[in-house]
C-alpha cells in the first residue's frame, strides 16, 4: 500500500512540475492531494498553519538578508579587482592564470552563497583575459564551470540555509562545516588544472610580465575589503560572537559600507539590490512554505518512517545508501533546481537517515556536494545554461570541458565518506 | 484593470520591502543591546513577523518580474498552440491553489482576530496582525495568477518568465 502511495505521489509531482506549474504552488497542491487523498485531517486549515509557523520562524531570518548582502556586493566593483588582484601571484604555477578561475570563484563564492552568480561574475572577467593571452578554450571553460560551483559549498550558501532549516540543522554548524570541504575541493580542481598543464605543457601561455612584491600587493588591495568581510562574517559565526542571523546581519551592514567606500553605492542601487532580495528570497520562500505542507502531510501519512523502515529491512550498508544517494540526486538534479531537490527530498529521507546512523550535519555537505555536481551534467545544469550563454558554445561541449571538475567532485565526495572528520571537525571546534 | 493591480502589487512589494529593512533593523538593535545592556522584548518574534510579512507580501510582485521558478524543460520544448494549452493548464492550476491558499489564509487571519489569539511568547502579540499580511499577500499572488489566467485566455499572452533569474539561487 505504501509503495503504491509513494508511486503515485511521485507521479503526481512528475506530472504537476513537469508540466511547468510553478514549483512552490505545485508543491503545495500535491501536499493538498496527498492530505485529502489518504487522511482525514482538514487540509486547508493545516496548510494555513504550518505555511505560517515555518515561514515566521526565527532561524531563516539570515536567508533573505545574506541574499540582499550578495545582491548589495554583486553591484560593487569587487569581480574586477579580483582578476588584477589574483594573476600576478598565479604565474608561478602551471596552468598559471587558469588558477585566477578557482581562486577567485572560492573567494568570491562567499559573496553571492549561488554558484551560478558565481561562475557568471568571475567568468565575466577571466575569460575574456584568458582568451586574449591564448589559453586553450576547453580547460578555461571547463575550470570554471567546475570551480563556479563552489558557490554552494563555500558559506554562506544560500542551499545551506535551506537544508537547516528544512533538516533541523544548526545553520551556523553547516557554514563552519563546509569551509574545509570547500577548500579541498577548490584544491583538487587546482591539482587537475596543474596535473593537466603539465601535460600540456606548450599549450599554456609563457608568464606575463613580473611585477615586484609590493606591486602584487598593490595590485591585490581591491581584494582585501571582501575578504576581511567574508573573515568577519565567518569568524563571528566560528567565534561564537553571533548567530548565522546576526552575522547576516553584520554582513548586510558590512556591504553597504564596502560599496559606500568604493563609491559604486547610490541610492537607486541600494533600492534596486533590496528589490533583487526580496523577489529572489519571496521565490525561495513559496518553495519552502510548499515543502513545510508537503513534509506535514508526510508525517501524517506516515511515509518516511515506513521509508525508513523498509530500508531498514533490505539492510543496506551506509556506504551503498550513499551510493543510491548520490545516483538519484543526480538524476533528480536532470530537472529540478538545487533547493527544490534538498527540501522535497528532507521531507521523506530524515528518519532513513536516521535509521541508517548518517549524522544530518554531515549529509547536509554531502547533499550540498551532489547538487554542485548535478549544477554540470547535462541536460540540466544551471551553470552549464550560464555557461553557455557566456560563451555562445554547445552545452555539450561545456559539459565535457567540465567534466574531469566532475570527477574532482566524486573524489571529494569519497573523501569526505572516507573521513567524515573533514567535515565535522571544524565545526566540533566552535565555541 | 492591468495597471492597478500593478500598482497594487508594487505598493505590496514595497511594503515587504520596508519589512525586510525594518527586520534588519531589529537585528542590528538586538545585537547592539547586547553589548549596551538593554533588550528588545521579543524581538525574534518580531523579527519573524516581519520575516513572513516580506516573503508573502512581496509574492504577486514576484510572479510579475517572472521569478517565481518553474521546470521549463517541457514548455521551452513546444510551441503554438501546445504551449498555449499547457501555460493555460499551468495557469489554472496555480490559480486554483493559490485561491485555496488565500481562503485558508484568511480564515486563519480572521479566526486569530475572532477568537483574540496572541502569541505564546513575551511579544504577546494579537496574532491577526502578523497574519493579515500573509493573507493579504497571498490574494494578491491568487489575483496575479487569475489575471495571468485571463490574459492568456483572451489574447494567448503567455506568462512573464526570465530565465536569468532563475540561474540565481542554484
Amino acid at each position: 500500500m505504501d509503495a503504491w502511495i509513494a508511486l503515485a505521489l511521485i507521479i503526481g509531482l512528475l506530472a504537476i512540475l513537469g508540466a511547468g506549474v510553478w514549483i512552490g504552488v505545485g508543491i503545495l497542491g500535491l501536499a493538498w492531494l496527498a492530505m485529502e487523498l489518504f487522511t482525514q485531517r482538514p487540509a486547508g486549515d493545516a496548510m494555513a498553519l504550518t505555511v505560517w509557523g515555518s515561514l515566521s520562524s526565527w532561524t531563516l531570518t539570515a536567508l533573505p538578508l545574506f541574499i540582499w548582502m550578495g545582491e548589495i556586493l554583486l553591484k560593487s566593483r569587487l569581480s574586477e579587482g579580483m582578476f588584477r588582484g589574483l594573476a600576478p601571484w598565479l604565474q608561478w604555477l602551471p596552468g598559471r592564470l587558469l588558477h585566477t578561475n578557482i581562486i577567485g570563484c572560492t573567494i568570491f563564492a562567499a559573496v553571492p552563497g549561488s554558484s551560478a552568480a558565481t561562475c557568471a561574475t568571475i567568468g565575466k572577467i577571466t575569460l575574456p583575459e584568458l582568451a586574449k593571452r591564448g589559453y586553450p578554450e576547453t580547460i578555461a571553460i571547463g575550470s570554471l564551470a567546475g570551480a563556479g560551483t563552489l558557490g554552494l559549498l563555500i558559506p554562506p550558501s544560500i542551499i545551506m540555509i535551506v537544508y537547516g532549516v528544512a533538516a533541523d540543522v544548526s545553520i551556523g554548524k553547516l557554514f563552519i562545516a563546509g569551509v574545509i570541504p570547500g577548500l579541498l575541493l577548490a584544491g583538487l580542481f587546482m591539482a587537475w588544472t596543474v596535473g593537466w598543464s603539465l601535460v600540456n605543457a606548450r599549450s599554456i601561455p609563457p608568464a606575463d610580465i613580473r611585477l615586484s612584491f609590493a606591486g602584487k600587493l598593490a595590485e591585490s588591495r581591491h581584494l582585501i575589503p571582501v575578504v576581511l568581510l567574508i573573515a568577519a562574517v565567518l569568524g563571528s559565526i566560528y567565534g561564537g560572537v553571533a548567530t548565522a542571523t546576526e552575522a547576516a546581519a553584520v554582513g548586510v551592514v558590512g556591504a553597504i559600507v564596502l560599496a559606500a567606500a568604493q563609491g559604486t553605492l547610490s541610492w537607486r542601487a541600494l533600492r534596486e539590490s533590496l528589490m533583487a532580495a526580496t523577489r529572489l528570497y519571496c521565490m525561495i520562500a513559496l518553495i519552502l512554505a510548499g515543502s513545510a505542507f508537503l513534509s506535514l502531510a508526510m508525517g501524517f501519512i506516515g511515509l518516511p518512517r515506513h521509508l525508513a523502515e523498509t530500508i531498514g529491512e533490505l539492510g543496506l550498508s551506509p556506504l551503498a545508501l550513499i551510493a543510491l544517494l548520490t545516483v538519484f540526486y543526480i538524476v533528480l538534479g536532470c530537472f529540478l533546481d538545487g533547493i527544490s531537490m534538498v527540501v522535497l527530498t528532507m521531507a521523506v529521507l530524515i528518519p532513513t537517515l536516521e535509521v541508517a546512523g548518517i549524522d544530518l550535519l554531515w549529509f547536509g555537505i554531502f547533499v550540498v556536494l551532489v547538487v554542485e555536481m548535478a549544477q554540470i551534467t547535462p541536460p540540466v545544469g544551471f551553470n552549464l545554461f550560464v555557461m553557455q550563454a557566456m560563451t555562445r558554445r554547445e552545452i555539450g561541449f561545456i559539459a565535457r570541458a567540465a567534466f574531469p571538475y566532475f570527477l574532482m567532485m566524486v573524489v571529494a565526495v569519497m573523501l569526505i565518506y572516507a573521513f567524515p572528520g573533514l567535515v565535522t571537525w571544524l565545526p566540533g571546534k566552535m565555541l | 484593470m492591468s495597471k492597478a493591480l500593478d500598482a497594487f502589487f508594487a505598493g505590496l512589494a514595497g511594503l515587504g520591502a520596508a519589512a525586510l529593512v525594518a527586520m534588519l533593523g531589529i537585528q542590528l538593535a538586538a545585537i547592539v543591546g547586547r553589548y549596551a545592556g538593554w533588550t528588545i522584548e521579543g524581538h525574534d518574534a518580531y523579527a519573524g513577523y516581519l520575516l513572513a510579512a516580506s516573503a508573502f507580501l512581496a509574492l504577486a510582485y514576484t510572479l510579475r518580474h517572472g521569478d517565481h521558478i518553474r521546470v521549463t524543460l517541457l514548455i521551452s520544448r513546444l510551441t503554438g498552440q501546445r504551449r498555449h494549452w499547457v501555460e493555460i493548464f499551468d495557469l489554472l492550476v496555480a490559480s486554483a491553489i493559490s485561491l485555496y491558499f488565500a481562503w485558508f489564509a484568511t480564515r486563519l487571519a480572521w479566526g486569530s482576530w475572532r477568537f483574540d489569539d496572541i502569541s505564546q511568547n513575551v511579544d504577546a502579540t494579537p496574532l491577526w496582525i502578523p497574519q493579515a499580511a500573509m493573507a493579504l499577500g497571498v490574494i494578491g499572488l491568487a489575483l496575479a495568477y487569475l489575471e495571468e489566467l485571463v490574459r492568456a485566455v483572451r489574447r494567448g499572452e503567455m506568462p512573464p518568465e526570465d530565465a536569468t533569474e532563475i540561474a540565481r539561487t542554484e
